[in-house]
């Protein structure tokens, strides 16, 4: 009996030899080497499979070891996807491991690149990359595993186009949004503060921020972009013509003025920042940071009156009397907006949350608070969980302040918020409870802060471990096609049944992804025009294989309107001037809204091809989408059963299927579908807490 | 055995150096190592996990499974006990093991360095000797007695069986024994344990707010204010705690001091809540009514029922009786006997909650509020603590009453009772067939041994253990044995990884001593996915 053989006895004694054997020719790809990425590669390359790519784009934090077992102390700051293919290859030398650093998003990974891998894992942390990779796996019809893993609670769901429903069936939860003005003028909660110091003072998306629907006078202007960073790019030119354009379309002058000054003041602040330090206090630039954000802008705000006849005005902070421990806040007891809603929620369930007031009191009080706030006593308290009084904050403020200074001199050319960076978690900590004690708001500990503002999800070594077993067992059913024994599995918060599980669903007749009929356009896009790519791709209808004929439809590049029969400007245009390119989808939506939507992927010609051959090669047969079902309006969360196939039910022991991800309110059906031109495309007046382009990072599902 | 101390050192050193000018707040590498998990356990849990010492018997593929998730998150030290050396099928299924390098050589001393390699703060061991011989002796009965929790995994029945007695006869102090038993894609679990305490069960029901119990300066409170007279802003923020007392004190004045009882009186009730608005968008009373359910469910009229049914299950535990309670019963039972005398006097409640939860409410309205919970918190606390007979540590009572609406006794049996009592697996095989019936092929399969397995003796055992002429259900027999029958001795990578989060999941929640663990066999199938417990 030689090594190579027996080492797989018992794989072959459950799989069967032939799967067995089979599973040394798949291709697998895994998407994530995080948490639930390192114990998946570890069972795949145990199980025999072949051939696995991995990819990931993050690197290593010392915050992963606790789970992520395939890296050491010594890899923190490497690539995940690398060492992790570094220490599971060695085990089994006949596996092709490729290793990937790089974003799924990626132009270069393509629907050709999609159509290589036999099954595809999803260990994933975010929605974004999830329904791409969900979208790129419905187009190349690539079975998919999808996963999570939340603390002790975790899912599987097997996907595979056509046969069970897709992860876009049903409508996910929306990130949470705060009103623009909420979060520059008047908050309420400590998470609004959070948020303030996140986005306003460290990092900024310029593009998840459109200004514009307060109703309060301070905070309508239309110029909210970019003036407040403090660590991010410079977005001063921007401003300065965001104002003039203002100034043009009539805005008040007055108000215009006013944040041309608070402009000017803000570049002085970040120009202090940047150069080499001076001995005049006055010209410390934490300094000059803490009067400007703390004291002049609450100023300013408190000068317009109108906004504070219903509410109380917040108190602006004095540096040097702060300092010097006589600092008196004068609006203790004023009526202010308590601590509600999100902020505790996220602590209130780890039992050592500090409760809303009790932090303003203490903070208030000046007294470095340490009461009943620890898990079970005072010495059991971690020491970030300690709640800072208001001089502990400023001086934490200075700080960290000098810290992020320190390395903008350095070089670093932008900081932005991230969680495991001490620098800015103490920052953001800091102004945030700053501010909050200007606004009579609860305080939060670093060790709170750090939960909400950065999103985190508790993830243990143990889900994570069962889950990517699962995983596995599901992706062998897929492989051998035992549809029967899919499942949707769910380890839930009971000690009596560990493990729910639903049969799978068949597709939502109304998804907008996996409903759409796909196809694969093969050009140069710099040589191609969006008329005679729409054209072609229509057909002249004129018998199988040959599309639908020339018909009204509007085209679509993810959610840019391209053309309609009213719009044909860019017909003549080139794909590439319109910005569709490779790994993009054009999409074809019918105007009668009778057939259903065209998804064509944007893929390289072939190579070798010759400079004078075709620009394009159009899909063979091109495609030809069926009709549309007609939807009864409202449409149900879940899809009613389809009438050809009989949805399975489930098992007799199974527990009701678990609560369907919250939507933000009645999100209707069209978010989700294809493109439409009813559809509102922008959430005007919203700060996103949660950045859509997190990183590949922990194991995050969306669970209610 | 016990490496455990200055590690648990650590941590106490991380929890308490807060005194730094200016504050950086920055934890130190061990709190970011563990920073995800502490959140779910927090530090208490923690310093138990890096107190415990684990034995682990075998050193197969789902034997480093579930060490690999134990060190990982810390556990203070693990001992691998395995005499075999390292065979080709080893090799290829346990991650563990250096490859065809290991072939020869002895099991756990090829995984241990490999395991310890996860967490340097993690001590390893490897013993090469058998356990029988361990359990022959006494000296070596004394040392399994020493652990903090033994993992037996796919020992031999006979074995097994010595083993859970060794432990059981040990008395309270005996270390926890966890059984794991798997062949091919079934397997299953039991926790051996006497007691077990839980004080942080970290429960999904929220403590009572006493609202149809409001306490004096609550109720006076509520019924102070004005709500005619108030801006609209003042209106819209007072908290729906005072709101539901408020109304309900209102309707008990006209219904004979009775909350609503009936579907049309709770509408009724909330129907009130909704017409006291006067702009449609205040959320406080929209909160009020969705809470309005505390109003009628919380703290009803008298004893026995203003306690939750599960609370007062445990103060008929036997080790309450009158004269069970000694100086050396543990700290948990004279807190549970003080909770039993406290609900039995004026207010005839536990005690009181001392934190609010989130409302809408301004500030002033809040701090109040909360002022008024945590003076009478502190109050009953007092009281709480004047019942506790045996000195117990402050941060015990405190933990204690604030958790005590979902605080946790839970009693054991020896492994192996189950299958002894034929009435049990009666009941059991027509409560849950397909997860009694699979329990018992891996009984069988224990019981015959692995090399004496084929479809006939398992079913033969497994008739025997049910008792002759039980009907079996059929289907789900078949298939079980099925199983067993084709893979007796297959340790399945998936199947590994699978059980070992859910084993050291366990684990965990015995040694932390937070969340409730399995009671029972646990039962996974994996050919199906499903998972059950048998009792």
């Amino acid at each position: 009996m030689t090594f190579s053989t027996s080492r797989t006895t018992h794989a072959e004694a459950i799989l069967g030899r032939e799967l067995h054997a089979k599973l040394a020719d798949t291709k697998v790809l895994l998407v994530g080497a995080g948490g639930i990425g390192c114990e998946l590669l570890k069972n795949l390359v145990l199980t025999g499979f072949g051939h696995i790519t991995v990819l990931d784009l993050d690197t290593i934090d010392l915050s992963n070891l606790n789970r992520q077992f395939l890296f050491r102390k010594k890899d923190v700051k490497q690539s995940k996807a690398l060492v992790a293919a570094q220490t599971a290859g060695p085990f089994n030398p006949n596996i092709h491991l490729t290793p990937i650093h790089g974003n799924i998003k990626e132009p270069q990974y393509d629907l050709s690149w999609f159509k290589s891998f036999d099954l595809v894992l999803n260990a994933l942390d975010n929605l974004d990359a999830r329904r791409h990779v969900n979208k790129m796996c419905m187009a190349a019809e690539v079975p998919l595993v999808e996963s999570g893993t939340a603390g002790y609670l975790g899912q599987v769901q097997p996907l595979l186009k056509d046969r069970t429903e897709c992860f876009d069936c049903i409508p996910k939860p929306t990130p949470k949004t705060f009103p623009v003005c909420t979060i520059r003028s008047t908050p309420s909660q400590p998470i609004h503060c959070i948020v303030w110091a996140k986005s306003y003072l460290m990092s900024f998306q310029s593009n998840t921020v459109v200004a514009g629907v307060c109703l309060t006078q301070a905070s309508s202007s239309p110029v909210a972009n970019g003036v407040f960073q403090l660590f991010g790019e410079d977005e001063d030119a921007g401003g300065q013509s965001d104002l003039d354009e203002a100034e043009k379309q009539g805005e008040n002058a007055q108000e215009i003025a006013k944040l041309r000054q608070e402009q000017q003041a803000f570049k002085a602040v970040r120009t202090a920042l940047r150069t080499p330090s001076t001995t005049d206090p006055n010209a410390d630039p934490a300094k000059m940071a803490f009067q400007k954000v703390f004291n002049a802008d609450i100023r300013n705000l408190l000068s317009m009156a109108d906004m504070w006849r219903h509410r109380a005005p917040p108190t602006p902070l004095d540096y040097d009397s702060i300092h010097d421990g006589t600092f008196v806040l004068r609006s203790v007891k004023s009526d202010q907006a308590a601590p509600n809603g999100n902020g505790a929620r996220a602590n209130g369930k780890n039992g050592k949350a500090s409760k809303g007031s009790s932090a303003v009191e203490e903070m208030l009080d000046d007294k470095s608070g340490i009461r009943e706030q620890g898990p079970s006593s005072d010495a059991a308290r971690l020491k970030d969980q300690k709640t800072l009084s208001l001089k502990e904050n400023l001086n934490l403020f200075v700080a960290s302040t000098h810290r992020l200074a320190e390395r903008l001199r350095d070089g670093e050319e932008t900081i932005s918020f991230d969680k495991d960076d001490d620098d800015t978690l103490d920052f953001v900590t800091a102004a945030a409870n700053l501010r909050s004690a200007a606004y009579g708001i609860a305080g939060k500990t670093r060790w709170e802060v750090k939960e909400m503002a950065g999103n985190i999800i508790p993830a243990i070594a143990t889900t994570n471990a069962i889950i990517s077993g699962l995983i596995v067992l599901q992706a062998l059913h897929l492989l051998r096609k035992s549809y029967d024994k899919l499942k949707n599995v769910f380890i839930q918060f009971k000690p009596q049944l560990p493990l729910s599980t639903v049969g799978v669903s068949h597709p939502n007749p109304s998804c907008g992804v996996c409903r759409d009929v796909y196809a694969e356009l093969r050009c140069d896009p710099a040589r191609v025009t969006l008329g005679e790519v729409v054209n072609s791709l229509l057909g002249d209808g004129d018998g199988e294989g040959r599309g639908t004929g020339p018909r009204d439809v509007s085209v679509y590049e993810d959610k840019r309107i391209l053309s309609d029969p009213d719009f044909d400007d860019n017909n003549d245009r080139t794909l590439e001037s319109l910005g569709v390119t490779r790994g993009k989808f054009l999409t074809i939506v019918d105007e009668d809204d009778e057939l259903a939507t065209i998804a064509v992927a944007i893929s390289p010609l072939p190579e070798p091809h010759p400079a004078d051959g075709p620009a394009m090669i159009l899909p063979s047969p091109l495609p030809s989408p069926p009709a549309k079902p007609k939807p009864a309006a409202p449409m149900p969360s879940t899809p009613p059963p389809s009438t050809a196939v009989k949805r399975p039910a489930p098992d007799d022991n199974e527990e009701p299927l678990p609560k369907r991800a919250r939507t933000n309110g009645a999100i209707p059906d069209s978010v989700f579908a294809s493109p439409s031109k009813k559809r509102k495309l922008d959430e005007d007046g919203l700060v996103m807490l949660d950045t859509a382009n997190e990183e590949l990072r922990d194991d995050v599902i969306e669970i209610d | 055995m016990s490496v455990s101390a200055d590690q648990a050192q650590d941590i106490e050193t991380a929890t308490t150096a807060i005194e730094t000018d200016p504050p950086s707040g920055a934890p130190d590498a061990k709190t970011r190592r563990y920073d995800r998990q502490l959140r779910l356990w927090a530090s208490s849990g923690q310093s138990a996990l890096e107190s415990a010492s684990i034995l682990v018997i075998g050193a197969s593929a789902t034997a480093t499974s579930i060490i690999k998730n134990l060190v990982l998150p810390g556990v203070g030290s693990f001992t691998i006990l395995d005499p075999l050396a390292v065979a080709p099928a080893d090799a290829g299924n346990n991650f563990f093991l250096d490859g065809q390098e290991s072939i020869g050589k002895n099991r756990a001393q090829e995984a241990v360095p490999l395991l310890q390699e996860l967490n340097d703060g993690v001590v390893g061991k490897a013993d090469t000797r058998d356990i029988k011989d361990i359990l022959a002796t006494e000296d070596g009965q004394r040392w399994l007695r020493d652990f903090t929790l033994v993992i037996a995994v796919n020992t031999e029945g006979e074995t097994t069986k010595r083993l859970s007695q060794c432990l059981w006869e040990a008395g309270e102090a005996a270390p926890t024994l966890i059984v794991v038993t798997s062949a091919g894609l079934i397997s299953e679990f039991y926790i051996q344990f006497r007691e077990h305490h839980i004080i942080e069960s970290h429960s999904e029901s929220s403590p009572s707010l006493r609202i149809d119990k409001p306490f004096p300066a609550l109720l006076q409170h509520a019924m102070s204010l004005d709500f005619s007279t108030m801006d609209p802003t003042e209106h819209g923020h007072v908290p729906y705690v005072i709101i539901l007392v408020r109304v309900l004190e209102d309707w008990k004045k006209e219904h004979d001091g009775t909350p609503p009882k009936t579907y049309a009186e709770k509408q009724e009730f909330k129907a009130r809540i909704r017409a006291m608005k006067v702009k449609q968008d205040e959320e406080n009373f929209d909160e009020a009514e969705a809470q309005a359910y505390r109003a009628w469910t919380e703290t009803t009229a008298s004893l026995p029922d203003h306690v939750p049914s599960d609370i007062k299950a445990l103060f008929d535990d036997p080790a309450l009786a009158y004269g069970q309670l000694t100086i050396g019963s543990p700290p948990f039972l004279h807190l549970l006997d003080a909770l039993k005398h406290f609900v039995s006097q004026p207010p005839y409640t536990l005690p009181l909650t001392s934190t609010l939860p989130d409302m809408k409410a301004d500030t002033t309205n809040y701090i109040h509020l909360q002022k008024l919970y945590k003076t009478r918190a502190e109050e009953e606390k007092k009281i709480f603590r004047g019942l506790v007979r045996q000195p117990v540590d402050e941060g015990l009572v405190d933990s204690f009453v604030r958790n005590c609406h979902a605080v946790k006794l839970m009693r054991g049996k020896p492994y192996g009772t189950f299958d002894l009592d034929q009435a049990a697996i009666a009941n059991a095989l027509a409560v849950s067939p397909k997860e009694t019936v699979t329990h018992l092929a891996l009984s069988a399969l224990s019981n015959i041994g692995r090399q004496n397995v084929s479809v006939e003796a398992l079913t033969a055992e497994i008739q025997r253990l049910a008792g002759p002429g039980v009907e079996l259900p059929e289907e789900e027999l078949d298939a079980a044995v099925g199983e067993v029958a084709r893979a007796p001795t297959a340790d399945l990578p998936n199947v590994a990884a699978f059980l070992g989060g859910l084993v050291a999941q366990e684990t965990i929640k015995m040694i932390t001593k937070q969340y409730v663990p399995v009671n029972g066999y646990c039962v996974a199938d994996l050919v199906d996915t499903w998972t059950g417990v048998v009792a």
